[in-house]
């Protein structure tokens, strides 16, 4: 029996072949698709999640208060690893300390590698984290303080296959000998580092460069929020009541001086990756939109099977009939629908994992992530056959119960009008997926228009024909003997010597800064940069109010403060003059330059400090080098910085940045995103055609023999192609209005991440209104037309 | 000879909208087992109705119908299912063959609902298509059978159980007089092996071949021509 019904199953669909292909194609993009999504929206889930304990392991964020509003820092002082010893609740407590862009070599400077990022950690990194360890003792990884671990890739850089173990490698000036070596950090891994180094040497570098004032080691320096700090709890134990206890303990020593407020808090390691400190959740809401492309990937797919499979029970009724009257009971006739749909289901199963299998470079050029590395993953695979069996089952019961419950009497008289019901419910879900397309269509719009509204906005500064080179630390001394060299070059217009690694990135804040007027309590965490007299008219920010810094020794004591500082401060007119306190240096505000962006633009502008770098001995400060060029100089400039750069002995190549490329390399992952949710929802408006072309062609050619008759009566191909039109782009139309309202509060809540944002305007949702309009027609429009030009007679012979 | 069927005032409305239409109007006869019997009427007065109700498709609306001495009107959809793939054979007038199965497919399918194994059915459907001359086509899908063909094989399923009861709805309504005679010496040749034959035509020279002519008009039955 079962036989058979894989038989007529076969049978049929090879008899169908064109609802069979529209049937197939349709599930099988979808599938294909939505396996995709989740594996990317597993991916995105899965960060840190490998580590063994991850559900007991904590990072900490420090939390300021200024002016009644919540400042999120991602880093704390050194102390609270001393604190932990006596809190009960905590297992273990690891700081890192890491540095981007370093470089290091090996011990005959053979080979260099730079724009490596490394990490200085405490001793229970490898065992807090549960990160591979393929050589070397995993409990005693760091004998001393010259002691370094590497990945696998780093090493093979260096040594290629050979034994590591013992090698030197050497990092600003001192040599190392290589202790361990590590798998590379998996993809998912929030923690990403080429080599990890001991606390030790932090902490000696730290010492030998005379602390922090007073204190003099990192467990001592309370001043500065330099550690990213995990900490695994005892089980169940309460991670608020930890933190509270880290805060007190911290204000206790600091006196409960209301100047030095903060609150640490606690955040999950499996939230880390999608949720920011400051609790921006923009990245995790990307994720539940695209699990929601994934479910509506497989309804919408779902959703023409079901249509197209019931809508054509009106042929197959007579079949039923037939089966019934010479024998068959209504479970004998579901169980041959749902093989039915089985087989159809296996075939498009199959096409869509060939489709993955194809699109895989695709997927992971556009995603930037690795589609095998998902699918090592055993979670994703059973999220997939969740999925594929839900799907199963929601396109296989609906239309095997609507077809084996036929009468068997009508039916063989063909008197089988599908139930209102039925007709009613399809209706539903044809406006149901067009409402899906037309929100998806918003959302793409809006995405775009979004990404080109940052990449368009005015920054406040003049991003384009600016790069920036950092010296090595020892040119610092010279840095105005290299600006002078570097203006005699007629392609530069400016340089500037400044501390400023990355101007989307200012992350440096304090909140050692005292002013008049300041109240009781208030404090500001403010970011700082030293800069010279050039950097504002090379990054060409304006002066809203006072003077640029003169490039003369009075420089020391002065201070330009930003728009928001002003007003975040609260200091009244006249502002220029006012005495500030910065890092205990009393200055007076020379100048205020007008809001510019230094940050995220998801968030808001936030205050900021630049003082003058005049004079100072040490390197940081005045090694980064902004030099503004023109669009067509841009070579020759860089190969005139690189002739002052070449006259420098060190080990670190000479590499450029221009701002603008930085700047985009930030929203880099956002347009990503934003281009696989384009992808996607094509795909899904893709898939919802395909199941109205099979709608409208069904009925193209059960009403034929009403075509003909009309047509002999002398209806035009223009009346006829309206008839057949007419009712669905009224569905459309239906959709379009109730999905509006849905996607204009959809994509307002995903704009509200961003600090800087468009508005869905009437025009976003009319045009994606007509979009869908057009696509709809288009594809009920091809079936429609080539029935109403078909020869009557030719329509009125088949019956 | 035992009743096969026994009516008794049976009474079937159609209600549309506005007009209700008796379509069997206390209606009463009898068939013996190994019977022969013609309906004839005028077109409207009720014949396939009578026939759907015999056949179990249907259930009247009053009356009493025995079948082989159950009572089985008010017997519910999954009852009547059960007793018809039994009992009944169908040969319609628009034959009524699944377009998607091949000759033999069609033959085998009733057997395959009664759950009959595989080797036997085999056997069965190879020699009733034998006995139909149909057995050369076995591969062959309807669409590519002459009219008479498909009626023979149409005949070939309703006979592959071996059912007590054969209906069949003008069985030769849609054939030349050559193909028509041939189905009626089918038919004849099943009911002189025993099997019961209902049969609903309005020709005077089909209904010949039976033993009773049941004239019917507006729902009731008017005159019996014993033929036998
Ligand atoms: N499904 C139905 N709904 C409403 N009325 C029906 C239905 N089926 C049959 N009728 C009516 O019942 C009456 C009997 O119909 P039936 O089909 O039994 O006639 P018949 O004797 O078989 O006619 P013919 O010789 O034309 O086949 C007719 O008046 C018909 O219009
Ligand atoms: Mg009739």
């Amino acid at each position: 029996m079962i036989m058979n019904y894989f038989k007529i199953a076969w049978r049929n669909l090879k008899q169908n072949k064109f609802y069979s292909i529209i049937h197939i194609s349709g599930l099988a993009i979808g599938l294909a698709a939505a396996i995709m999504v989740l594996a990317w929206v597993q991916s995105e889930k899965s960060f840190d999640t490998f580590h063994k304990d991850y559900k007991d392991i904590y990072v900490f964020n420090a939390q300021f208060n200024i002016n009644g509003e919540n400042r999120v820092w991602g880093g704390v002082p050194g102390p609270l690893a001393v604190y932990s010893k006596s809190i009960s609740e905590v297992g273990k407590l690891v700081r890192i300390n890491s540095e981007s862009n370093q470089t290091i070599s090996d011990i005959d400077r053979d080979k260099i590698l730079g724009g490596l990022t490394v990490a200085a950690v405490d001793n229970g990194f490898f065992s807090l984290f549960d990160f591979n360890v393929i050589e070397g003792q995993r409990n005693h990884l760091f004998p001393d303080v010259n002691s370094v671990v590497i990945t696998k890739s780093m090493a093979n850089k260096f040594f290629g296959d050979h034994n590591v173990l013992g090698k030197t490698l050497k990092y600003r000036n001192e040599n190392f000998t290589v202790t361990g070596v590590l798998e590379d950090f998996p993809e998912n891994s929030s923690l990403q580092y080429d080599a990890i180094f001991p606390m030790a040497l932090y902490s000696k570098e730290f010492k030998a460069g005379g602390g922090n004032g007073d204190w003099k080691t990192i467990d001592e320096d309370l001043g500065n929020y330099s550690f990213q700090t995990f900490v695994k709890l005892h089980a169940n134990a309460d991670a608020n009541k930890v933190a509270n206890k880290f805060t007190k303990r911290y204000m206790d020593v600091r006196n409960n001086d209301p100047a030095s407020k903060v609150e640490f808090k606690l955040q999950n390691l499996a939230d880390m990756h999608l949720i920011t400190p400051d609790g921006n959740k923009s990245a995790y809401r990307m994720v539940q939109v695209f699990l929601l492309v994934a479910i509506l990937l497989l309804a919408i797919a779902s959703i023409n099977y079901i249509n197209l499979s019931t809508a054509r029970s009106l042929t197959r009724a007579k079949e039923v009939g037939v089966r019934k009257v010479v024998g068959a009971n209504k479970k004998q006739l579901f169980f041959q629908f749902i093989i039915e749909t089985i087989v159809l289901f296996s075939i498009a199963l199959i096409i869509a994992l060939v489709l993955v299998f194809l699109l895989k470079p695709f997927y992971n050029s556009v995603s930037g992530r690795h589609l095998e590395t998902s699918f090592g993953n055993t979670s994703i695979w059973s999220t997939i056959g969740f999925a594929l069996l839900g799907m199963l089952m929601a396109v296989s019961i609906y239309p095997a119960m609507v077809l084996s419950a036929f009468k068997p009497l009508p039916s063989l008289k063909g008197k089988i009008a599908s139930g209102v019901g039925i007709v009613a419910l399809r209706k539903a879900l044809v406006v149901f997926q067009f409402a899906v397309s037309v929100i998806l269509i918003v959302g793409t719009l809006v995405i775009s228009s979004q990404m080109k509204h940052i990449r368009k906005m005015d920054l406040g500064y003049d991003k384009d024909y600016v790069f920036s080179v950092s010296f090595p630390i020892e040119a610092a001394k010279n840095a105005n003997a290299i600006k002078s060299e570097l203006e005699k070059e007629p392609s530069i217009q400016m340089v500037s010597a400044t501390g400023i690694g990355d101007m989307s990135q200012l992350d440096s804040e304090t909140s050692d800064l005292e002013w008049s007027g300041q109240i009781q309590g208030q404090n500001l965490l403010i970011a700082q940069a030293s800069i010279d007299n050039n950097f504002i008219p090379t990054m060409k920010m304006q002066l809203v109010e006072g003077a640029n810094f003169s490039g003369l020794p009075s420089d020391k004591t002065s201070y330009i403060v930003n728009e928001t500082a002003v007003k975040e401060m609260g200091l009244n007119e006249p502002i220029v003059g006012q005495k500030i306190k910065f890092h205990n240096n009393e200055g007076t505000i020379i100048g205020v330059v007008k809001d510019f962006n230094f940050k995220s633009l998801r968030d808001p502008i936030s205050p900021l400090l630049f003082n003058s770098n005049w004079g100072t001995q040490w390197g940081w400060g005045q090694n980064i080098f902004y030099v503004r060029t023109t669009a067509g100089e841009a070579q020759k400039t860089i190969a005139a910085v690189k002739k002052q750069y070449d006259k420098i002995a060190t080990d670190i190549p000479f590499s450029y940045q221009f701002v603008d490329k930085q700047f985009e390399a930030k929203y880099e992952a956002d347009t990503k995103t934003g281009n696989l949710f384009n992808f996607f929802a094509a795909l899904t408006i893709f898939i919802s055609c395909l199941g109205l072309l099979g709608l409208t062609t069904y009925t193209a050619r059960v009403r034929i023999k009403e075509i003909g008759v009309r047509k002999v009566l002398g209806a035009s191909v223009n009346n006829l192609v309206k008839l057949l039109v007419k009712d669905f782009i009224f569905l459309v139309i239906l959709a379009i209005l109730i999905a509006s309202p849905i996607a204009w509060w959809l994509m307002d809540s995903w704009l509200s991440s961003y600090a800087y944002r468009i508005q869905v305007s009437w025009q976003i949702l009319l045009l994606a209104g007509c979009s869908a309009v057009v696509i709809a027609l288009l594809t009920v429009s091809f079936q429609a037309i080539k029935a109403a030009i078909a020869n009557p007679i030719k329509s009125l012979r088949t019956e | 000879m035992n009743s096969m069927i026994k009516i008794k005032d049976l009474e079937k409305y159609y209600r549309t909208e506005e007009v209700q239409t008796v379509a069997l109007n206390k209606l009463t006869f009898d068939v013996k087992e190994g019977e022969f019997v013609a309906i004839m009427g005028p077109s409207g007065c009720g014949k396939s109705t009578l026939l759907n109700i015999i056949g179990l498709l249907d259930d009247p609306d009053g009356g009493s119908f025995i079948f082989n001495g159950i009572e089985v009107a008010g017997f519910n959809e999954r009852k009547r299912a059960d007793l018809r793939k039994h009992n009944i054979g169908f040969v319609f007038q628009s034959f009524n063959l699944i377009d998607e199965l091949t000759v033999y497919e069609n033959v085998e399918l009733p057997l395959i609902y009664t759950g009959v194994k595989p080797a036997d059915r085999k056997k069965r459907v190879e020699e009733v298509l034998e006995k139909m001359q149909i057995m050369h086509r076995r591969n062959h899908f309807p669409q590519q059978l002459s009219g008479g063909q498909q009626q023979r094989v149409a005949v070939a399923r309703a006979v592959v159980n071996n059912p007590k009861l054969i209906l069949a709805d003008e069985p030769t309504g849609n054939l030349d007089s050559s193909n028509g005679n041939d189905v009626m010496q089918l038919l004849t040749e099943l009911n002189d092996q025993g099997t019961t034959v209902i049969m609903v035509t309005h020709s005077e020279h089909d209904a010949k071949y039976s033993h009773r002519i049941i004239r019917m008009l507006d729902g009731h039955k008017v005159t019996e021509d014993i033929l036998v």
